[in-house]
């Protein structure tokens, strides 16, 4: 297994800010995709849509840095970057940044940081949503909801975190492999 | 209070408001936060900010679950109130921490190892120079007739390669001023850790274990 090196230490940390400088900069879109569907009491709607873009840093840094635990450091710096900046969720934003990451690290766990392909990408879209749900069933009180909106939300959050953390993510892999940039990859 | 002991707390306060249903505690946290920041002159545009974004978000938070839920009026009071409490508490630390201090009092109260320390401090620093490069990537695509929004892939691409470029130079430059991994250090700067802090602590942490738990509604 491969250590930590102050290198892969300085790199997880600027994939982290530039991740913590798009989520900040998505906060306008949220709140005016939130505003506009309030109206109509589906404005959670608007958290689940854009939710994979907010956890996309831990399968990128997952995929890119490839040592355990890179998920979860690389969500967890993104929040903190978020935090610093002035993010919409304060406090909690740390705690949901470890929850994120760790969502996105069961994946890898799952696979044993050998394979990093298709099916690892769709596992650690699952574990990801399925983490973070139950962090917000208690959170933002998603346990109150009815059972068919609740599993609306559910669906947009898996679709949602497929696209960006799985789709972009492996989009961007592969370009990085084209380039020979990463180590042992396969495509 | 000690960075590292401040970080702590407000965490874990936050992880316990997260699981709790009292809506007076969250009051209290928010009053208490609150004054804290006039305390530490916050400026008044800040905390307007910081009221407005909790204040819409909360509402529409609200107004969904009371449509498309079975919530009852305390539990609304609570989740209302909780957002407040994140984004106060929030807003107490980020506003009376420098992550400078933040990064020292972790790599000497907290023992972080100092290559995480040291790492992630060569890399807040390059802040600036990160917001740079995506403006140039954007601009050079651009000239190209290219636009790349945050689903591009090839945003993120040119990026991760800067970022891979910066991360190599960066640790060549440490190396080279001898900095190595795992060797014993000394601070020319020592971030004090000290009694006063663990009664703070300590004295928090117990009068919120009773606010939540003292059967307040």
């Amino acid at each position: 297994m491969k250590r930590w090196h102050i290198r892969d230490i300085i790199l997880v940390t600027i994939l982290a800010i530039f991740m913590g400088v798009i989520f900040w900069v998505i906060g306008p879109l949220y709140t005016v995709l939130s505003a506009a569907l309030a109206p109509f009491g589906l404005s959670p709607l608007a958290n689940e849509l854009l939710l994979g873009i907010w956890v996309m840093a831990g399968p990128l840094a997952g995929f890119i840095i490839r040592i355990p635990g890179a998920a979860t450091l690389g969500e967890l710096l993104g929040a903190v970057v978020e935090m610093f900046l002035g993010g919409i969720w304060g406090a909690s934003t740390l705690i949901s940044g470890v929850v994120q990451g760790f969502g996105s690290e069961l994946g890898f766990i799952f696979t044993g940081y050998k394979r990093y392909n298709w099916p690892t990408l769709v596992l650690t879209a699952l574990t990801t949503t399925i983490v973070t749900f139950t962090w917000d069933l208690f959170r933002s009180g998603y346990a109150a909801y009815h059972l068919p909106f609740l599993l609306l939300l559910f669906a947009v959050r898996f679709a949602s975190v497929f696209v960006f953390g799985g789709v972009l993510t492996k989009l961007i892999n592969n370009l990085l492999v084209r380039a020979h940039v990463l180590p042992n990859a396969t495509h | 209070m000690n960075p590292s002991l401040k970080l702590g707390l407000i965490v874990f306060i936050a992880l316990e408001v997260s699981f709790a249903q009292v809506w007076t505690a969250n009051v209290a946290l928010i009053v208490v936060s609150l004054m804290l920041m006039l305390i530490n002159h916050v400026s008044f545009k800040r905390l307007l900010y910081l009221t407005l974004v909790p204040l819409f978000f909360s509402s529409t938070l609200v107004w969904s679950l009371s449509l498309r839920g079975s919530a009852s009026p305390h539990f609304l009071l609570v989740i209302f109130t909780r957002l407040f409490v994140y984004v106060y508490m929030g807003g107490l630390f980020t506003q009376t921490t420098e992550p400078l201090t933040l990064t020292r009092s972790l790599e000497q109260n907290a023992k972080l190892p100092s290559k995480f320390a040291y790492g992630f401090l060569a890399a807040f620093n390059l802040m600036p120079k990160i917001k740079t490069e995506v403006a140039t990537i954007k601009a050079a695509a651009m000239m190209r007739g290219q636009v790349l929004h945050f689903w591009s892939p090839q945003l993120y691409f040119k990026v991760i390669l800067a970022a891979m470029n910066w991360s190599d130079q960066l640790a060549a430059a440490m190396t080279s001023h001898g900095f190595i991994e795992g060797a014993p250090r000394t601070h020319a700067q020592t971030v004090p850790l000290v009694a006063r802090d663990w009664w703070l602590f300590g004295g928090s942490l117990l009068l919120v274990q009773v606010a939540l738990f003292c059967g307040l509604p």
